[in-house]
């Protein structure tokens, strides 16, 4: 016996260093350096398997039954071969879906079902009833036998004889404020709760060391190892001995119990709520559980290495097992070692309080999640919403602990710990068949899932439980005995008449039998609904769907703002929250004008605002929650309409798509009329995709879109009206923004024309689609319609529409460019022909001017005369003429209108009729300049231009030259070797009104050569710039004294033309050449 | 060689395959009929056969996950979380 006092005081200052490390561990993490997040640690916790039933129940169960006491840790060792995969798994999703709990997790799998979280928490509830009983039994028993008093004895009680608390009542307050100071101070069930953590890792710390300490202080100190406790033991009781080390065909302590304690401990472990709460929901990181899987079963090995030796230590010192459950206590204080017992005492006590800590937290969170909150969200949600759902969680933290007491009181007494934890076992297996075929079958459906739930528990609950509760209070045996009215083939405890197994094989074969049976018949019978075969798609391909981007298969009918979602969540997880959650899932996507995500991004957000309320409601929840207030404002989630003939959920393109690119090229290729083309993919359009419009407007030069094409029937004033560039219109706007502009339901449209128009042509979606290639402005829009479908366009659909109309923009830009080249081909054409035309015309005028000119010099006695004219160009402003007066004598006349264009030929032809018309009288050159000039000037001054004029008149008679001279080239007389130029004082005809010529004579001799010309010879330029010049020309004419005068011309056009080359003439050349004979 | 070997049996653990190969023999082991074999009444060691033989492979394959531990700790994913 050990003074109560220092029990007491031992145990408060245990409590009091477990608060302060939990607490400690809250801090660090709110300073964000996490001291659980690691892989010891989680380790550590994952040892909360070990409770006190494993810390006093397991030497009890080697004591009675024997070696079956190992199996139950021997199972966990087995999946720790799978975590590395199974694991992991259920870790992956978890924090993918914001799994709160075990309830949560399998409901979740099969579309969030109410239903089944709900009955999963039931079954856990009843299920974890005798595992929490069994933990408080434990605390108060060890504390009665180290003090020999059956209540909480405090010394000072003694003197006021206040009825003092039962210690399992009182074990389980205190556990109840440890667990709802640490387990829930928030809401959020899916955040790493540290400082309960921390707790449980000390904790598994000391249940170890004492069970260690204990166990190395029997065998090595009162017994001289483990080979010396089997020899005594092989000496005294043989036969004990080799019941209690081998196994039997049936019974307690067969094959069958082994496999099915075994079988029972696998799955135990993984699904009980509280090992599903620290091994998934608590764990930091993926690779953690690498670490854990063989340091778990270490601690598991080291933690039942003395349990054999200490129960036949037990036998041996007591002489029978009477009392086994508490040989780890009892038998250190037989040895007069208290404070190796109290070391005991704390170990078992660590043992029971990290357990029922665990196991509060997680079945509190479910029963919110599942039972309460499906109540709650039927309110409509205030402001006060996340104060009550923290307190109801922790009054069910409360709750379950107080029902563990209660069966305690009424169970607690007739049954070993080992066999209330094994209830607990049989009832947490149900969940097996659901969970791993929710992980790997996809076939597997809810109401499969349901059925063998409700089945497996009706077997358990009829099987196990119901007999225990019964044996216990020692009522209605008959039931036990008989069966229900005296019904022998519904025994309890041989159902369907079998018998020879014990209990536990019993039950778990029964309730496996059923459960399986029901969830693979139905799974295959039933089909899944939409919601659970999308969330069987998150749970079976978690890791398959990762990094593959996916399309949309879902719209929200009604666009919801974000704001709307953040008042939503704020709700429910208080307005802090819910805006960091917010600004988080906000952070790296792209807002629009409006202050909202893209339509197609909306069932996403949709998706994070339900996940991050699962994270505090619970998956079902949160899905209700989104449902109805999508629901009260009008909106719900809907599948796309299926263009194709199949939703494709991959990038990939589907085939239809391919097929009508394929077809679009096609189009584009075959020809070259735009409106054939835009007509034909139109058609294709309105074919392949239940359209019911669809127009295409191009901007055209005046920057109006004007209507280019349409197909499909009605829409008169969509087809007739062509849309300027306005933002107010949704075609300005697509084109202006140059991005595709749709509604998939006109009924929200806000623009009241388009709205008006929509209205009355039954218009329920459309689209604007602006018609650019890669990195060029619009040339127009392709514009679509439908009459009967709403939320045609899905994000794949627009995209394919996108890629038509830059195979379109392509299409109208080489149109475009084609017609700009034949436009250019055909003005250039008319140019050639204009100017063919007009040289034709001017080669007449030519031939006319030429024929102006005297067809042959006169023939005068004792003079030889020729002259030529070639023009520079068609028609020329040169002009020479001969007047014959009578015998004897001759006028000549040259002039040379300035330029050589039409004008100036037009004016030489005048310069022609009105001299010949002076010409009538006979007048001698200077009168006739005069003359000329006075007439002239007008049209000269008007035409801009001037004439040069030599004027010259030889009488045979007197062998003499009169001459005047208008400003031309001087004319040159050769005489006798040597030349002179004849000049006569005149101004160029046009300059003045009134001018006065001088008139000058020069007598003629024979062999005289006179050679009148124009500047066209003089001025004729070679490549290097040199003029012709009038020496040349002297030089090459004084040469030519001996030749005829035709002869004389030719040379002199051969000298010029060849000085020139291989320029053309520049100006108009003419000549009269005259030789006197 | 010996170095390939190494690699070898680390490949080998890496896969899910060998995980669940081993969790499967592990449960042939530990149950009927396998099991018979070792429940028998003779004391090697002064310790019973089966109490031994459950320790003994208890040991061996919490050895066996330490080993596949180390090979998947190789993955580079997990690498500066252990």
């Amino acid at each position: 016996m050990l003074e109560v006092n220092w029990v007491w005081g031992t145990a408060l200052l245990y409590i009091a260093l477990l608060f302060l490390v939990a607490y400690y561990a809250d801090q660090r993490q709110k300073a964000g350096r996490s001291i659980t997040a690691n892989a010891w640690v989680y380790s550590l916790s994952i040892a909360v398997y070990a409770t006190s039933w494993t810390f006093y129940g397991s030497v009890g169960k080697a004591a009675t039954t024997g070696i079956d006491f190992l199996p139950v840790y021997l199972g966990p060792t087995l999946t720790a071969f799978t975590w590395w995969f199974l694991l992991k798994k259920m870790v992956r999703i978890s924090k993918e879906n914001n799994i709160t709990s075990i309830a949560d997790f399998i409901s979740s799998r099969y579309g969030s079902s109410q239903w089944l979280g709900a009955i999963i928490t039931v079954i856990t509830v009843m299920g974890v009833m005798p595992y929490i009983a069994l933990q408080l039994k434990a605390v108060s028993t060890s504390f009665t036998i180290i003090t020999g008093y059956h209540d909480f004895h405090l010394g000072f009680m003694e003197r006021v004889y206040i009825p003092s608390p039962h210690p399992g009542l009182f074990t389980a307050l205190l556990l109840a404020v440890f667990s709802v100071l640490f387990g829930a101070r928030h809401l959020t069930s899916t955040e790493r709760h540290d400082g309960l953590v921390a707790a449980i890792a000390l904790e598994s710390v000391v249940k170890l060391v004492a069970m260690l300490v204990v166990g190395a202080f029997i065998t090595y100190f009162a017994f001289d190892g483990m080979g010396d406790i089997f020899w005594r033991m092989f000496q005294k009781e043989p036969h004990t001995l080799s019941r209690l080390v081998t196994l039997d065909a049936t019974g307690e302590n067969s094959y069958a119990s082994m496999f099915s304690i075994l079988a029972l401990s696998m799955s135990a472990v993984m699904l009980l709520p509280r090992q599903f709460q620290v091994m998934v929901l608590e764990n930091a990181h993926e690779a953690h559980l690498n670490s854990a899987s063989w340091r778990f079963p270490a601690y598991m090995f080291l933690m039942n290495l003395f349990v054999m030796p200490i129960a036949l230590a037990g036998i041996l010192m007591t002489g029978s097992n009477n009392g086994a459950d508490y040989f780890v206590l009892t038998l250190p204080m037989r040895l007069d070692s208290p404070w190796i017992a109290l070391v005991a005492f704390l170990g078992g006590f660590s043992a029971s309080a990290g357990m029922v800590m665990v196991e509060s937290i997680a079945v509190s969170t479910m029963l919110l999640n599942h039972v309460l909150m499906p109540v709650v969200i039927r309110f409509r949600p205030q402001s006060w919403f996340p104060l009550l759902l923290i307190n109801l969680k922790r009054f069910g933290i409360v709750l379950v602990i107080l029902l563990g007491y209660l069966y305690q009181s009424a169970v607690g007494e007739s049954y070993m710990l080992a066999n209330m934890g094994l209830i607990s076992f049989s009832a947490a297996v149900q969940f097996a068949p659901a969970l791993i075929g929710g992980l790997y079958w996809p076939r597997g459906n809810k109401a499969g899932a349901i059925t063998g739930l409700l089945l497996g528990f009706a077997v358990w609950f009829y099987t196990l439980l119901l007999p225990s509760v019964l044996q216990a209070g020692g009522w209605q045996t008959d039931l036990l005995l008989y069966g229900p009215f005296g019904i022998g083939i519904l025994r309890p405890q041989a159902l369907f008449g079998l018998t020879g197994l014990d209990e536990f094989t019993h039950t778990l074969f029964w309730s496996m039998f059923m459960n399986i049976a029901a969830y693979l018949s139905l799974s295959i019978l039933l089909g899944q609904g939409e919601k659970e075969s999308e969330q069987m798609n998150r749970f079976v391909r978690v890791f398959s769907s990762e990094g593959t981007p996916q399309w949309e298969t879902k719209r929200l009918s009604k666009p919801v703002t974000i704001v709307q979602f953040v008042t939503l969540m704020s709700k429910f997880i208080g307005e802090q929250q819910a805006h960091a959650a917010i600004a988080d899932y906000l952070g790296e996507r792209e807002i629009d004008g409006k202050g909202g995500v893209s339509e197609f991004e909306l069932p996403n957000l949709k998706r994070f605002v339900e996940k991050t309320l699962a994270g505090s409601l619970g998956g079902a929840a949160a899905g209700a929650v989104v449902e109805s207030f999508l629901s009260d404002i009008g909106s719900r989630m809907e599948p796309v309409f299926d263009i194709f003939s199949t939703v494709r959920t991959s990038r990939d393109q589907s085939r239809e798509a391919l097929f009508v690119r394929l077809r679009a090229s096609e189009i584009m290729n075959r020809s070259l009329e735009l409106d054939i083309i835009m007509g034909d993919l139109l058609e294709l359009l309105l074919r392949e995709f239940k359209l019911d419009l669809a127009v295409i407007r191009l901007l055209n030069e005046e920057s109006v879109l004007k209507v280019r094409s349409y197909r499909g029937v009605g829409g008169e004033r969509i087809t007739a009206e062509d849309r300027i560039l306005e933002i107010d219109t949704h075609v300005g706007e697509a084109f202006l923004g140059r991005r595709t502009e749709f509604f998939n339901d006109t009924a929200f449209i806000t623009k009241p024309i388009a709205k008006e128009i929509f209205q009355k042509e039954g218009i329920k979606s459309f689209a604007h689609i602006p018609i650019a290639s890669e990195g060029s402005p619009p040339v127009g829009v392709l514009s679509v319609f439908s009459r009967s479908i709403i939320g045609l366009f899905t994000e794949q659909f627009v995209e394919l529409l996108e890629s038509l109309a830059g195979q379109l923009a392509q299409a109208v830009r080489i149109v475009e460019e084609r017609e700009a080249k034949e436009r250019e081909r055909r003005q250039k054409e008319a140019a050639l022909l204009e100017n063919a035309r007009v040289t034709r015309d001017l080669e007449l005028a030519k031939q006319i001017q030429l024929s102006l000119l005297p067809e042959s010099p006169p023939s005068l006695p004792g003079l030889h005369i020729a002259s030529r004219c070639v023009p520079a160009a068609h028609v020329g402003g040169d002009y020479y003429d001969f007047f014959h007066r009578g015998t004897g004598v001759m006028d000549v006349v040259m002039g040379d209108v300035s330029g050589h264009s039409v004008g100036a030929a037009l004016i030489m032809v005048e310069t022609r009729s009105v001299l010949r018309a002076q010409m009538q009288e006979s007048r001698s050159p200077k009168d006739l300049l005069k003359l000329l000039n006075e007439l002239l000037y007008d049209d000269l001054t008007g035409a801009e231009l001037f004439i040069t004029m030599f004027c010259a008149r030889y009488d045979d008679a007197k062998r003499a030259l009169t001459f005047a001279n208008a400003g031309h080239t001087r004319p040159i007389l050769f005489r006798g070797g040597s030349w002179q130029e004849l000049d006569a004082e005149g101004l160029i005809l046009g300059v003045e009104k009134n001018v006065v010529f001088e008139e000058r004579h020069t007598p003629l001799e024979p062999g005289d050569l006179l050679f009148i010309y124009t500047d066209g010879i003089i001025e004729a330029e070679n490549d290097a710039g040199d003029f012709f010049g009038v020496d040349r020309l002297c030089r090459l004419l004084s040469g030519l004294l001996k030749e005829e005068p035709e002869v004389v011309i030719e040379r002199v056009l051969t000298e010029v033309g060849t000085h020139a080359w291989p320029q053309p003439l520049q100006d108009d050349i003419s000549m009269v050449v005259m030789k006197v004979a | 060689m010996k170095k390939r070997l190494k690699e070898l049996v680390i490949h080998r653990l890496k896969l899910k395959d060998t995980w669940v190969i081993c969790f499967v023999l592990g449960l042939v082991m530990m149950n009927y009929p396998f099991i018979s074999i070792f429940n028998k009444e003779v004391l090697p060691f002064g310790i019973p056969l089966l109490y031994l033989y459950l320790l003994v492979g208890w040991s061996f394959s919490i050895f066996i996950v330490y080993l596949f531990s180390r090979a998947a700790r190789r993955d580079s994913d997990t690498k500066g979380h252990l």
